[in-house]
């Protein structure tokens, strides 16, 4: 377990394009095992494309990405999906287990979906059908699907948008509990300034480069911000925490 | 009523509604989850001009021998790719270009076969002639349903993840391109040679049918394939039978009888729907 050669993530000058559009440019940071990091910046800032170049859905133009972490677990950004699916919360995610391409079988995976859930809060969940849950719910199963095969690092896409302030509290427990008692190391892309000055180890602050890079206090400034979006008169011009608040609501 | 079975014609329809039935109603499982419902009718209407231009070209002479079948499966398949297409490459919305090839190619068809001289002969493509099928039709058929269930078993984890999240079946290693590409194809093959029996202006009726009747009473998705491979199923033979006691054409009459499980299934729905009300929400605005 000595000194591991490989960083447990390490991202250096990467970039991505969409055509002519420059969507990162020379990304480079590092996170150690055990971290929870959190993204923030504007919209369209390349959060979301940050996220999904760590896990192969985006072509990387250059750069590198090192990691020793093996398992990477990724929540998506999306609410809810089509009602008319019929999909059970069951039967949704034995298709993350079964490795073999046919999936029919229910019966050995089901005790490992309930443990999943139960574990995450979301056990009363099992036998209700995915298009009928509503957002906060279907997020916890989106969670519940990354963590099944236990990954290492936990990637998440906002993954509080749309949950009132109920649904974020809970929220932020399942968060804690993950971080601090299952050990995951957690990546996630947040607008709740708040929530992330509460919970980080280190933020990076992105909008198309990294505009900004540390820990939460010093991130979380109100000059740091208003350099990656923009002086917000009224919002970011005020003075210490009441900048957050107002922030993390404005999407 | 079972001396009719005796006819060879009846038996060999019979043998077609229970062969294609629940294998038309399972691929129409994952064209509704899929909101490709309309392609598929899409692609039966362009096969009008597959017809027309089969007789026009002179490619055969026989609306309904095999040489049509050819010629439908060809047209079919590249209607369904052009069509994929064009999904993929311009920002049309898939709804659109459904619309234009749609409208486009029953004008070319008609165009085309008004210039035919057996123009009566067109009854038979647009609702089907299940009682002339041969015993090779029927063959054809069974090999097409083993086609398609294998390629639905074997696709199903991929099919279902491409249904709730693309970037997860991506993840999962999941080439959606490529599966997308088959999944039109498969449709259009399916088309292409049910399209003599069951009639360009039925048959997707007999595709989406059962997989929404079976919807509205499902609660997972086991129970859907299930229940819409039975609806297909006794829809079929409910069809066929009903037709020939009172002499009435098959295809609509095979129609109707899935419209009859599908009102049936929708007031049963509504029934255990309300017994549930409490948990279950229906309206989208409900679910916040």
């Amino acid at each position: 377990m000595e000194a591991d050669k490989k960083p447990f993530l390490a991202v250096e000058e990467l970039n991505v394009r969409y055509r002519d559009n420059h969507v990162l440019e020379d990304i480079s940071f590092e996170i150690e095992r055990g971290q929870f990091v959190c993204v923030i910046g504007p919209n369209g800032g390349g959060k979301s494309t940050l996220l999904k170049s760590l896990v192969g859905l985006v072509q990387i133009h250059s750069g590198t990405i090192r990691k020793a972490a093996q398992k990477i677990g990724y929540v998506p950004q999306q609410l809810r999906i089509d009602a008319a699916v019929p999909l059970r919360v069951d039967e949704f995610l034995s298709l993350k287990l079964s490795t073999d391409r046919v999936w029919f079988g229910l019966r050995g995976t089901r005790q490992k979906v309930r443990k999943k859930l139960e574990e995450i809060g979301a056990g009363h969940l099992i036998d209700r059908q995915i298009g009928k849950l509503s957002g906060g719910e279907f997020q916890r199963i989106l969670i519940a699907y990354a963590l099944l095969d236990d990954p290492e690092l936990l990637l998440l896409d906002e993954p509080m948008t749309g949950l009132d302030v109920r649904g974020g509290l809970s929220f932020d427990g399942l968060l804690h509990h993950l971080h601090e008692h299952a050990g995951i190391t957690i990546l996630m892309v947040s607008h709740d300034l708040h929530l992330v000055e509460h919970v980080s180890d280190q933020v990076l602050c992105i909008n198309r480069t990294v505009h900004c890079h540390g820990s939460p206090d010093y991130v979380l400034q109100p000059d740091n911000l208003s350099k990656a979006y923009g002086h917000l008169p009224g919002l970011v011009s005020g003075e210490g925490n009441e900048a957050f608040i107002p922030l993390g609501r404005l999407k | 009523m079972w001396e009719i079975l005796q006819t060879p014609q009846l038996e060999r329809a019979f043998l077609i509604a229970i062969i294609a039935g629940p294998m038309m109603a399972l691929l129409g499982t994952f064209i509704t989850l899929r909101g490709m419902a309309f392609f598929s009718d899409a692609i039966s209407h362009a096969a009008l001009t597959g017809v027309g231009l089969g007789v026009a070209l002179r490619l055969t002479n026989d609306v309904y021998g095999t040489g049509m079948q050819f010629v439908l499966i060809v047209f079919c398949c590249l209607v369904a790719l052009t069509m994929a297409w064009l999904f993929e490459r311009t920002s049309l919305r898939a709804d659109t270009v459904i619309a234009f090839s749609y409208s486009g190619a029953v004008a070319l068809g008609v165009i085309l076969i008004s210039q035919m001289k057996g123009y009566q002969s067109l009854e038979g493509v647009l609702f089907g002639e299940i009682l002339f099928a041969s015993d090779l039709d029927v063959w054809i058929i069974l090999g097409l349903s083993v086609v398609v269930l294998v390629f639905l078993l074997s696709n199903l984890r991929a099919l279902l993840l491409c249904v709730v999240q693309e970037d997860l079946a991506r993840i999962a290693g999941v080439n959606i391109r490529r599966l997308n590409y088959l999944f039109v194809l498969l449709i259009a093959l399916v088309v292409a040679l049910l399209l003599q029996q069951l009639g360009a202006l039925l048959i997707s009726g007999l595709i989406v049918i059962p997989a929404a009747a079976s919807r509205v009473v499902s609660t997972s998705f086991r129970q859907m394939l299930i229940m819409a491979a039975v609806f297909g199923l006794f829809a079929g033979i409910i069809g066929i039978a009903t037709s020939a006691q009172f002499d009435l054409p098959t295809g609509p009459t095979i129609v109707l009888a899935n419209v009859a499980f599908l009102v049936a299934a929708m007031m049963l729905g509504a029934i255990l729907g309300r017994a549930k009300s409490g948990r279950v929400n229906t309206s989208p605005l409900d679910r916040v």
